[in-house]
């Protein structure tokens, strides 16, 4: 099946090939005469600057991701309505419909790009296109075009730039300041019922979730993990065993802790801060404290539980949304029932202020490309600046002008009309999900919640409470650790590092639902040794490499 | 073959009428051009789709540069660098391990199972009970694996899966096992889930051809005094014995297709990767995910060699009964 996918891609290839003929046949050199061609023109005129909306534009983008796609017309997302009856833009979609792997390896093996690429920073893919002269550079209309350049911290630009100096990656959801929603959420209405016990460090949170399965049984999932196969749920409890621990090293593309002492990155399977919250884990399974089916339970069937209330303690890197759902549905017929985030649990004795459920990068997580078959690509860029710049963000959040707003502040915030109604722009905000692609997180997460913040605590949003009393506060700055670690497809490496996430999930799975403490040092042990067998301490050690550099870059 | 006898032309015929084996390839042809016709569209299509792709299999010995696209000869040779690679990559023997065994299961128990169940359904007599059977057995095989695996996954979760409750129930057990993280319970769980999924759709075929049993050999032995079992062990099996033996061959060849779908959906705990872990899921995960075209070419290419080498092997074996494919 799958073998018949690659050759189809080839077939695909080769017969619009043959159809176009030989003359049109893309030597390698084109991409670059192409791109010296448009540096020229910015060298010739370096003042006429591109008015977004002036004149019409129109291009093609795609996104590279599985579980979403571009809207597939214009009128489809409340912000690209907006820009085709306002901007005078056209954007046609390249829709994937899940099968994004196979139709971006179509597109290159037939040689034709999408204008505009939206997908993971330092993707594969992205480092192929690079590699193969196919993406524009975008430091020229950097310097041409007013909002990147001022709200991308220049330092954090340089750790995206590729080999060669150049910036060819649009960056979306950059931030200086923290963020980020990993958390703990408590079942209010199970917490009052047990006499409101204190509930900070991991030894409280043990004795809470014994008394939950006591007075509650089986009705009642007491420590609900979301997504462990990634290690989401349970990876924040990592974060309670030690200061300044990063969540990120459970990512598969980071499979490594930071050794402070020695300065380097160091094997997670021999981590002690490791093992000893797999053996906490380890042991709320074999006490039925934690799900039993949490490594293969979909989300539905959690956000189902979490909507009803059958769960005491609901842990994730994302749970507000599903939380927020819940506290909504089961206030409405019982005030004292709902959710509430706490603080991170954290093992006694440590400082509670250094505990970290999860981390934020700089560079937040996607980003976009421009590709040499756009034939406007600084219009493109133009168009993404404005985006990022105040007025493209408030138009993606809050509506076009002259609705929920009107005029900008001296701090170029937006000014908020009599007419602003929160569920409206909350559905605004999620209407556009799929096209907020240059988001400028610095700017608008203070915007977001400034309207709130002026009302006493209680009355504020739910999410907006917690994000900005708790989640905010409970991020640690990880963009060095999730930068430029990722090896080039096709090396020695890429298949380490495969190898190993291959490795590391098996025995996360393993060591959290173990039948001893014994038996997790045992399957991390043989998990080190496999590792090791493969090449782990070659991976690591390049990593340490790219770490260190992206630490001097961040001047961290 | 049964001989053709050609009779020799009327008197009356004109001179130029020769038998078709004297006339030349054109004419034989032109002569049936209307049967052509039919024939060409279809032909073309297999060639332009089954054939013409198959250089593609090339890459597997090259170091393939997607930019090249269909260009391929622009890669470097490589020889047997990725098979080489396969065969010492580290998961090679539990892949090749989980991919024979699951295959041989499903083929031992997925293959007899639709004749079992055509033969049971052959001996009701009940018009209306055999027809409500047919339909609620073969009705799963239309629904897709997601949704078949989420049902799985509910009906034998830890958290009030049915499964565990009715064991519970009768006191069989007294916690509820988590059958979908367990290792020995995998291959159990995705053999019988592929058996309900297809039995019935597969027992189609088995009952059209016992359909087809002249019925006077059933009235012949039983005045011989033949028993219902005996008729059905001398009769209806032996007349379906050719579709059966074809559809095995077909089987055989398959035998390196261990499944990838229902592997996907059903092992979806990490730590079940040393008892699901298959050739496709393999290329999957290493081919597709990680963009490495070559290599998986090379893996699909091995398993194609392998299944063509047992197909061969089964038809030889078959053709000594009469009832080969080719």
């Amino acid at each position: 099946m799958i073998t018949a996918v690659f050759l189809l891609a080839t077939v695909l290839a080769g017969c619009s090939k043959s159809a176009e003929g030989p003359q049109t046949d893309p030597a390698p050199t084109s991409p670059n005469s192409q791109k010296e061609g448009t540096e020229k023109t910015g060298e010739e005129n370096p003042s006429d600057v591109w008015e977004f909306g002036s004149s019409e534009l129109e291009f093609s983008a795609f996104t590279h991701y599985s579980w979403q796609d571009f809207p597939e017309k214009m009128e489809d997302a409340p912000l690209w309505k907006y820009l085709k009856e306002n901007k005078k833009v056209n954007i046609k979609s390249i829709l994937a419909s899940g099968n994004n792997d196979q139709l971006m390896a179509t597109m290159m093996a037939d040689n034709k790009l999408p204008d505009l690429i939206y997908a993971e920073r330092n993707h594969n893919d992205i480092q192929r296109l690079y590699k193969a002269g196919k993406l524009v550079p975008l430091d020229d209309y950097m310097e041409k075009y007013p909002n990147l350049k001022k709200w991308l911290n220049p330092k954090a630009a340089d750790l995206l730039r590729a080999p060669d100096g150049k910036l060819y990656q649009f960056p979306n959801y950059y931030a200086t300041i923290p963020n980020g929603s990993s958390a703990y959420v408590i079942n209010k209405k199970i917490y009052k019922e047990l006499g409101s016990p204190k509930l900070e460090t991991i030894d409280d949170l043990y004795n809470y979730l014994v008394k939950v399965k006591e007075n509650y049984g089986s009705e009642i999932v007491p420590f609900d993990p979301e997504r462990a196969q990634d290690a989401q749920g349970i990876g924040l409890l990592y974060g309670g065993f030690k200061e300044n621990a990063y969540y990120r090293s459970f990512n598969a593309n980071t499979i490594a802790v930071v050794d402070d002492a020695n300065n380097k990155l160091s094997s997670l399977f021999t981590d002690p801060t490791f093992r000893e919250s797999q053996k906490f884990v380890s042991k709320l399974y074999r006490e039925k404290l934690i799900n039993q089916d949490m490594f293969t339970t979909d989300r539905g069937q959690i956000q189902e539980r979490v909507i009803n209330g059958k769960v005491a303690v609901f842990a994730g890197a994302s749970p507000l949304a599903y939380a927020s759902q819940g506290n909504a549905e089961l206030s409405k017929e019982d005030p004292d029932a709902g959710y509430f985030v706490t603080w991170p649990f954290y093992k006694e004795g440590l400082d509670k202020n250094k505990i970290y459920t999860g981390g934020y990068d700089q560079l937040g997580w996607n980003v976009n490309v421009i590709t040499t078959d756009a034939k406007e690509p600084e219009k493109i860029f133009a168009f993404l600046d404005w985006l990022t710049g105040p007025e493209g963000m408030a138009v993606q959040y809050f509506g076009p002008e002259g609705g929920y707003w009107e005029g900008f502040n001296e701090n170029q915030e937006p000014i908020f009309t009599d007419a602003y109604d929160p569920v409206k722009v909350a559905q605004i905000e999620s209407d556009n999900d799929a096209v907020i692609i240059a988001g400028n997180s610095s700017y608008i997460d203070p915007v977001k919640v400034k309207r709130e913040m002026d009302k006493p605590f209680e009355e504020r949003g739910w999410m907006t409470r917690y994000q900005e009393s708790i989640t905010w506060k409970t991020h640690i700055d990880h963009t060095a650790l999730g930068t430029n670690l990722v090896p080039e497809a096709g090396t020695e490496l890429a298949d380490i590092s495969v190898n190993v996430v291959d490795i590391f999930q098996q025995a996360l799975s393993a060591s959290a639902t173990a039948k001893s403490d014994a038996d997790v040092d045992k399957i991390l042990d043989k998990a080190e040794q496999d590792a090791v067998a493969l090449g782990y301490n070659e991976l690591l050690e390049w990593r340490t490499q790219q770490w260190l550099k992206n630490k001097e870059l961040l001047g961290q | 073959m049964p001989q053709a006898t050609v009779k020799e032309p009327d008197a009356k015929n004109t001179a130029d009428y020769k038998p078709i084996h004297q006339r030349n390839a054109f004419q034989r042809w032109w002569k049936q051009i209307d049967i052509q016709l039919m024939v060409w569209p279809g032909a073309i299509l297999i060639f332009v789709f089954a054939y013409i792709p198959m250089y593609g299999v090339l890459t597997g010995f090259m170091d393939y540069n997607i930019f090249t696209g269909a260009r391929i000869f622009d890669n470097p040779w490589v020889g047997f660098k990725h098979f080489e690679a396969f065969f010492s990559a580290p998961q090679f023997v539990t892949i090749m391990r989980n991919t024979l065994a699951i295959s041989l299961m499903k083929f031992f128990i997925g293959f007899p199972a639709p004749i079992i169940l055509a033969l049971m359904l052959n001996e009701i007599r009940g018009r209306f009970f055999k027809r409500t059977v047919q339909t609620i057995t073969y009705l799963p095989y239309f629904m897709s694996w997601v949704i078949v695996g989420s049902m799985v996954m509910s009906l034998l979760s830890t958290e009030n899966g049915s499964v565990n409750m009715l064991l519970q129930g009768v006191g069989a057990i007294d916690e509820p096992i988590n059958f979908l993280s367990m290792r020995e319970y995998f291959w159990g769980i995705l053999v019988t889930t592929n058996v309900w999924k297809d039995i019935g759709f597969n027992s189609i075929i088995y009952l059209a051809a016992i359909s087809g049993v002249n019925p006077s050999l059933y009235e012949a032995a039983e005045i011989d005094g033949a028993t219902r079992f005996k008729q059905m062990y001398l009769i209806t099996i032996p007349t379906i014995m050719p579709i059966i033996i074809i559809f095995m061959i077909l089987q055989m060849g398959s035998l390196l297709n261990a499944g990838f779908e229902d592997i996907l959906i059903l092992a979806q705990n990490p730590s079940l990767r040393p008892v699901s872990d298959v050739i496709d899921t393999y290329v999957f995960r290493v081919g597709l995910q990680n963009q490495r075209y070559d290599y998986g070419v090379a893996v699909g290419l091995f398993r194609a060699v392998v299944s063509i080498v047992l197909l061969t092997m089964a038809n030889y074996l078959a053709r000594r009964s009469g009832n080969s494919l080719w």
